[in-house]
């Protein structure tokens, strides 16, 4: 008990030191950061990338849109992204998984051949946990094989 | 554990004997049905058991309807009734029971009555000659003992009929969801007893897998940041969470030699790795420039059946760990995955995506032949192998919510295993 009092009092210690120079924010952005920041983080986590089923290759239609977030991206360095790979209800947990995170390392990759700093992204697959909109049918499955963009610092 | 031991230890064995050497022959194709009589409890000649004789008889026939190979006599079609003379030959009446169909008959005798703490005898025959299977004393039985009596007679007797009586001495693990990104692991008897949840962690966990000697269970573990491998000690009943670079943690599994196989990232595509004894990376098992998941083994080691994308959509193939030969095993559909290895190694059981949801088929890797055992409706996943190699629980939606199902290595009708509420996934044996 006594370690984990420790290890949570040093990690809270060093959370507060990077405090001044980069903000966690899986929370919604808030007033202390500049409107040209906020709208950079809104650019890259509102447009999602969409794969058809059992694929994680990155369609032509999304490249322009994966060229606008890596410019934010490179532009204001202390932006950090999670992408996140997730696919529809229809395949099983386990090779949804996998494939989940091969459409997070599709995004990521493209992103790092754009210039992109490694270090400010990181990706993983939810697989099919985490639908973006719950039923059956194509409509609901094709919102749902997905990237999601979250900036998870700034 | 200890009490267990203690129990077995006291649990005196008379006469196990066989004089007849039935047998039911469960891998065969064409398995038989047997038909089993229990006899009415009794404390002495023609005086039924009452108290914990009539409890226990309810909780011994429970566990004799899972078994698909056996049909239970309807007490009302034995002429002169179940309650007998005696609890074994000369003054057991055998006849009544032949002409009731019954090829089996089971006694159960209290010495001392059936109240408090007292010893009970069950004994098995076979009709047409009288001849005893085997009979045990179970001394000093409370009513808190009654479901591990009848989970072990009922053991002794499938064992005595089978050659394997693993399905009542098993614990299914399996996960059971409370929301989205959110399910905990949870321990039941096949039979529905003993449910007990053994995590209670945030996050999603996914693909329990039990170590060779019940010790851990190792599953995957998904929060909102990352991947990790749980490992539940029975010893500690704490959950010790393991990361891995690259974020990738997917279906790991023990080999017979206490360490755990499990997809991870190699920087590229996921690649099963096996680990050591401490959980980490010793040698890789399979990779390639394809997705390679949900290893699988047969209780010698020696063969390792996988999900793999190499040939486009997902599909089954077995790896010989000896000489390194990968063959296809799956040959049929687009979409298979969930390989479970029957221990004896003759068998794959895997999940195929129907145009009506997943079903589940059996390839048989002696023969060659593929056969459909689960016709839902709904979907029928995450298939798993007893043991005995007979036995097979999955997952199923047919009855709407998501429950655990246990069928054979033949098919045949499912039988929901009890989970209490809460949709019911992954469920895996221990060994």
């Amino acid at each position: 008990m006594k370690r984990y009092a420790l290890i949570f009092t040093l990690v809270m210690a060093i959370t507060a030191g990077f405090g001044c120079a980069k903000k966690s924010a899986d929370a919604a952005y808030g007033d202390d950061i500049s409107p040209e920041l906020n709208a950079a983080i809104q650019q890259i986590t509102d447009a999602r990338v969409y794969f058809a089923f059992n694929k994680f290759d990155i369609k032509s239609e999304y490249k322009e849109m994966l060229k606008g977030k890596a410019d934010l991206i490179k532009r204001y360095s202390t932006i950090r992204v999670r992408i996140e790979g997730n696919c529809d209800e229809r395949g099983t947990q386990e090779y949804n998984l996998a494939l989940g995170e091969r459409r997070a390392r599709a995004a990521y990759e493209h992103l790092v051949t754009l210039g992109v700093n490694p270090g400010q992204l990181e990706a993983i697959s939810y697989g099919k946990e985490n639908p973006a909109v719950q039923g059956s049918g194509e409509s609901a499955w094709s919102k749902n094989r997905r990237d999601d963009f979250r900036v998870v610092a700034h | 554990m200890k009490k267990i031991f203690i129990f077995a230890i006291l649990c005196a064995c008379f006469n196990t004997t066989a004089n007849a050497a039935m047998r039911v022959d469960i891998y065969g194709p064409g398995q038989n049905i047997v038909n089993l009589a229990l006899a009415a409890p009794v404390t002495a000649p023609q005086i039924e058991a009452t108290g914990m004789g009539r409890d226990l008889q309810q909780l011994v026939e429970q566990n004799l309807s899972f078994l698909p190979f056996l049909h239970l006599t309807n007490p009302r079609s034995v002429l002169g009734g179940t309650v007998l003379a005696g609890h074994e030959p000369p003054n057991l009446d055998f006849k009544r029971f032949q002409l009731a169909g019954s090829d089996i008959l089971v006694t159960c005798y209290w010495p001392n009555g059936d109240s408090g703490i007292k010893a009970v005898q069950l004994r098995a025959f076979e009709t047409n000659t009288g001849g005893r299977l085997f009979g045990k004393e179970y001394p000093r039985v409370t009513s808190n003992d009654l479901p591990e009596v009848a989970d072990r007679f009922c053991s002794d007797l499938l064992e005595a009929l089978t050659g394997s009586g693993t399905f009542f001495r098993s614990t299914l693990a399996f996960t059971k969801k409370t929301g989205i990104m959110s399910a905990n692991i949870w321990l039941v008897k096949p039979t529905g007893r003993d449910l007990r949840q053994i995590t209670n962690i945030p996050g999603e966990t996914l693909s329990p897998a039990w170590s060779p000697d019940g010790r851990f269970v190792v599953f995957s573990h998904i929060n909102p940041k990352s991947h990790a491998l749980g490992v539940w000690d029975s010893n500690s009943k704490k959950v010790q969470r393991i990361p891995f670079p690259g974020n990738v943690v997917i279906g790991p599994a023990f080999m017979p030699d206490n360490k755990v196989a499990v997809a991870l990232s190699n920087g590229n595509y996921p690649v099963i790795f096996l680990l050591n004894h401490v959980f980490q990376k010793e040698r890789i098992l399979e990779q390639g420039n394809s997705i390679n998941v949900s290893p699988t083994f047969d209780s010698a080691g020696t063969k390792m059946a996988f999900t793999s994308s190499r040939l486009g959509g997902p599909q089954i193939f077995l790896k010989d760990l000896g000489t390194g030969t990968v063959t296809r095993v799956s040959k049929n559909g687009t979409y298979n995955t969930e390989a479970n290895l029957s221990p004896d190694g003759t068998l794959v059981v895997f999940s195929r995506m129907t145009d009506y949801g997943h079903r589940i088929f059996v390839q048989d890797m002696v023969t060659g032949v593929e056969r459909q055992i689960s016709f839902g409706p709904g979907s029928d996943e995450q298939p798993s192998f007893c043991a005995d190699s007979y036995f097979i629980a999955f997952a199923s939606t047919r009855r709407g919510g998501r429950g655990i199902y246990l069928t054979t290595r033949h098919g045949g009708e499912a039988k929901k295993v009890p989970t209490g509420g809460g949709p019911a996934s992954f469920p895996r044996w221990s060994r």
